[in-house]
């Protein structure tokens, strides 16, 4: 009897096989599109900004930005990523660190590094903040303020931080994160193209591997750690399709926490940062479109392709394990309190389009990847399913995995070949490969979890990783 | 139930399982496909980097020889180079001054760059059009003045404003009386941009046809938004030209943002009484403005007024008003701790606080 006709007799097991190959058909040609998009728009970005090493690309008028760095426990690489960030190349910019409550000796390493001295500012508590213990202003760097206030959480740092900037847009960056010399000028672009712009990112690229020197990364290589090496492909493809591919439908629901600018009146408006998730950056991002959607206020919310913010990815499983069931909390969080988005008349494509795209494939898809996968396994080894249906789903799944790797890889290449030995090219195919057989899968399972933890509600606390930040150190490790 | 594969195919017997069987095998095509064009890709970036660093070394001693005096011996540029020599030349020629850049482009007269520009801007390919319409700007010629123009209209605001820019660099004073207007009316050139372009111009050619736009979109031939942005473009103009201009906008218009922008440039003592009278105006943003021209011109009989100004709703207008206290003629900080000390508004006595500690700092 042929599929459809056990189909048209109501065979669970053949109707339960057809919606998980349809599922995977429907999440990755919807991945397709997006790569689509993103070279449509890839091209466009690089021809466009074709001439910005030509001298006169620095204009010098423009906006002023404040740059805030939350930090909690980040004694070991707080001083060389604030003076790194102290030496961007922009005309008018402000650092604010805020130490959350740091345990360790974070205070006391800025204190020691940038000559603090208490300063009575007048702060505006336009968002309500844990307590601020006190304000310092560096003896040494004029543009530099630390703000040290009570444990309250990043999204709490942030907001204190948004109440201490001096500037209409600020720039949210990691304490951990390592920025090209440019990075503002480039990210600010949008801003300056279209006044109707409320937030830019940038793209994140991973720094293991890497070297670093005096907070600016000086070579780019690739890790030797198997599992850094994995989510180097892995950011490629959420950033550079992932991302870019919604920017022409002012559908990015994502700003990363480690790089992203925003108008503040806009933020405070919203209300700030939400203190109640884990993944407070795409929870603010989805809040502002659907504010802005359901107002019928026109806005932009943008993504910028070039690669301007390096940060250390994990090494461990553990870690990594972590990392991961947190972002997929911070995603069901943000998706389920913005849900007045879904479907909205006002909607439009983030509405419409990112964020059912979201819920059908990056929220609920591990539960029915990782359930597509079991039962496809289960039911092949009971004989419920024959072996040229479970082979045929297999390799469907591996077919669509590969070809959405190797387009970001080839988008990379098309772009900005940011690694420059042909070894390195041949290494990354090599991973593109590789991930497919247990390292999606894996990743799958964790984002699973994180679902079900979001679903118990377990307490929202920092992203605490260990740092290694060999590469700041000097020694790149890498190849 | 049927095996994997059938002994005489491998295909699955099920129609629809080996349709989807095949579509998965294209995939894998496809991606391996995708995979040799990434490695071909990248073979012709190297070999394509290797001819670049060939042809540049040669090419930049001759462009560096142009500090001296216009070199003998000409570069050669095969057909495939003409992008990469032109951003050369042009990186050169932003980098350099005086005579070294006019050997630049008696140099470029003797390649036929100009003919080598004019094929780029008129190419398809936006990249090559940027880098032909850049270099027709930095020779200096009129001939492509007409296309030039017509460019200015184009929908790329990239394309558009590298046009402008190099109207301007051919004969600024023949361009900014029109391109002045251009700029007010177009909002897609972002502003840090047309500024920037009017800076390099220079204050002495562009203050005039700033004036003479902004009196005309203040007079109603032009919108609201027109007049700040051409108030804002003012920021590169001869202050002292423009102030008169910007103090009758500041008490004539009923426009708030307008208002805001041209006390920007408000620095006539004459205009005090209608600044004061600003400085109580509904809107927070013109109140600001007022402030800061306060903090620039103000009187010390002003000082009662400011500190009323401490007790604001607004804090940006409490932040500005502590400001302009210590910059008043005559202030002195112990005179304002004593001010402070006076203060019932807590928020004010902060204000002031943080002002006293910065100016003491």
């Amino acid at each position: 009897m042929s599929v459809l006709d056990r189909l048209a007799y109501g065979d669970w097991i053949v109707w339960a096989q057809c919606f998980f190959m349809l599922y995977f058909i429907g999440i990755n040609a919807g991945y397709m599109m997006l790569n689509l998009l993103s070279l449509g728009s890839l091209k466009r970005y690089v021809e466009m900004h074709s001439l910005d090493d030509l001298p006169r690309s620095i204009s010098g008028f423009e906006p002023p930005v404040s740059v805030l760095v939350p930090a909690y426990n980040e004694e070991a690489t707080i001083a060389g990523s604030v003076r790194s960030m102290l030496q961007l190349n922009y005309p008018e910019y402000e650092v604010v660190v805020i130490n959350d409550g740091s345990k360790d000796g974070t205070m006391a390493a800025l204190k020691r590094e940038f000559a603090l001295l208490p300063f009575p500012e007048a702060t505006w508590q336009r968002l309500q903040t844990r307590t601020v213990r006190c304000v310092y202003r560096s003896a040494t760097h004029p543009t530099l303020r630390v703000i040290d206030k009570e444990n309250g959480g990043k999204a709490d740092a942030l907001n204190a931080g948004i109440n201490a900037a001096r500037y209409p847009l600020y720039c949210g960056v990691d304490a951990d994160s390592v920025l090209e010399r440019d990075s503002l000028r480039r990210v600010i672009e949008p801003f300056l193209e279209d006044p109707r712009t409320i937030a830019s990112g940038g793209t994140v690229r991973i720094a293991n591997g890497c070297t670093v020197d005096s907070g600016f990364l000086t070579s780019v290589g690739l890790p030797r750690n198997p599992l850094a090496l994995l989510q180097i492909v892995e950011y490629l493809r959420a950033f550079l399709f992932g991302r870019l591919g919604w920017t022409p439908l002012n559908a990015v629901l994502i700003i990363s926490g480690a790089f992203g600018i925003f108008r503040k009146e806009v933020v405070v408006e919203a209300g700030g940062y939400r203190h109640d998730t884990v993944g407070e950056d795409m929870e603010l991002v989805v809040r502002l479109h659907r504010l802005f959607r359901t107002r019928g206020t026109p806005y932009r919310i943008v993504f910028v392709p070039d690669p301007i913010c390096w940060t250390e990815a994990p090494e461990s499983l553990r870690v990594l394990k972590n990392q991961r069931v947190r972002w997929q909390r911070g995603l069901s969080e943000s998706l389920t309190m913005n849900l007045g988005l879904l479907f909205h008349p006002r909607g439009g494509a983030a509405g419409w389009l990112a964020f059912p795209f979201m819920v059908m494939f990056e929220w609920l898809g591990p539960l029915i990847e990782v359930a597509g996968y079991a039962f496809m396994i289960s039911a092949f080894m009971l004989g419920a399913v024959s072996a040229e249906a479970f082979w045929t789903f297999m390799l469907i799944a591996f077919g669509f995995g590969l070809i959405l790797s190797v387009s970001s890889l080839l988008l990379e290449e098309i772009s900005f070949h940011i690694y420059p030995r042909p070894g390195q090219i041949g290494v990354l195919l090599l991973v593109v490969i590789l991930e497919n057989f247990g390292y999606r899968q894996l990743n799958s399972l964790w984002r699973l979890w994180g679902l079900l933890l979001w679903m118990v509600r377990s307490k929202a606390r920092w992203g605490e990783m260990t740092r290694k930040a060999g590469w700041q150190t000097g020694g790149g490790g890498g190849t | 139930m049927p095996g994997p594969v059938a002994a005489s195919s491998w295909l699955p017997q099920d129609p629809l399982l080996a349709l989807v069987f095949q579509a998965g095998l294209a995939i894998i095509a496809c991606s391996l496909l995708m995979l040799l064009t990434v490695f071909a890709l990248r073979m012709r970036l190297l070999a394509r980097q290797r001819s670049e660093r060939f042809y540049e070394a040669r090419w930049k001693p001759l462009l560096a020889e142009c500090v001296f005096g216009v070199p003998g011996r000409l570069p050669e540029v095969p057909r495939a180079m003409r992008y990469t020599f032109l951003k050369l030349w042009n990186y050169h020629h932003e980098s350099l001054v005086g005579a070294a850049r006019s050997n630049l482009e008696i140099l470029a007269g003797r390649m036929h760059i100009e003919q080598v520009a004019r094929d780029l801007m008129n190419s398809g390919n936006l990249r090559e059009r940027l880098i032909g319409v850049v270099t027709l700007g930095h020779l200096g010629d009129r001939t492509h003045w007409h296309e030039l123009r017509a460019l200015v209209s184009d929908r790329s605001p990239m394309l558009s404003l590298a046009a402008a820019r190099a109207l301007l660099d051919i004969d600024a004073a023949a361009t900014l009386a029109w391109l002045v207007t251009v700029m007010a009316a177009r909002e897609d050139w972002p502003l840090a941009r047309v500024v920037a372009m009017l800076s390099e111009v220079g204050p002495d050619r562009s203050t005039q046809p700033l004036i003479a736009a902004t009196e005309a979109a203040s007079r109603g031939e032009g919108g609201k938004r027109e007049v700040v942005r051409l108030l804002r473009m003012m920021e590169v103009a001869h202050t002292e030209r423009v102030a008169p201009l910007a103090g009758r906008i500041a008490r004539e218009s009923a426009e708030p943002e307008v208002i805001a922008a041209a006390l920007r440039h408000a620095q006539d003592p004459r205009d005090l009484d209608a600044v004061r009278a600003l400085a109580r105006h509904d809107q927070w943003f013109v109140r600001l403005a007022a402030l800061r021209v306060l903090g620039r011109i103000g009187e010390t009989a002003d000082r009662v007024l400011l500190v009323e100004l401490l007790g604001d709703k607004h804090w940006w207008v409490r932040y500005h008003a502590a400001r302009a206290l210590i910059t008043l003629p005559g202030a002195r900080l112990d005179d304002l701790d004593k001010v402070r000390a006076t203060l019932t508004d807590r928020f004010a006595a902060d204000m002031l606080g943080e002002a006293i500690a910065e100016a003491r700092s």
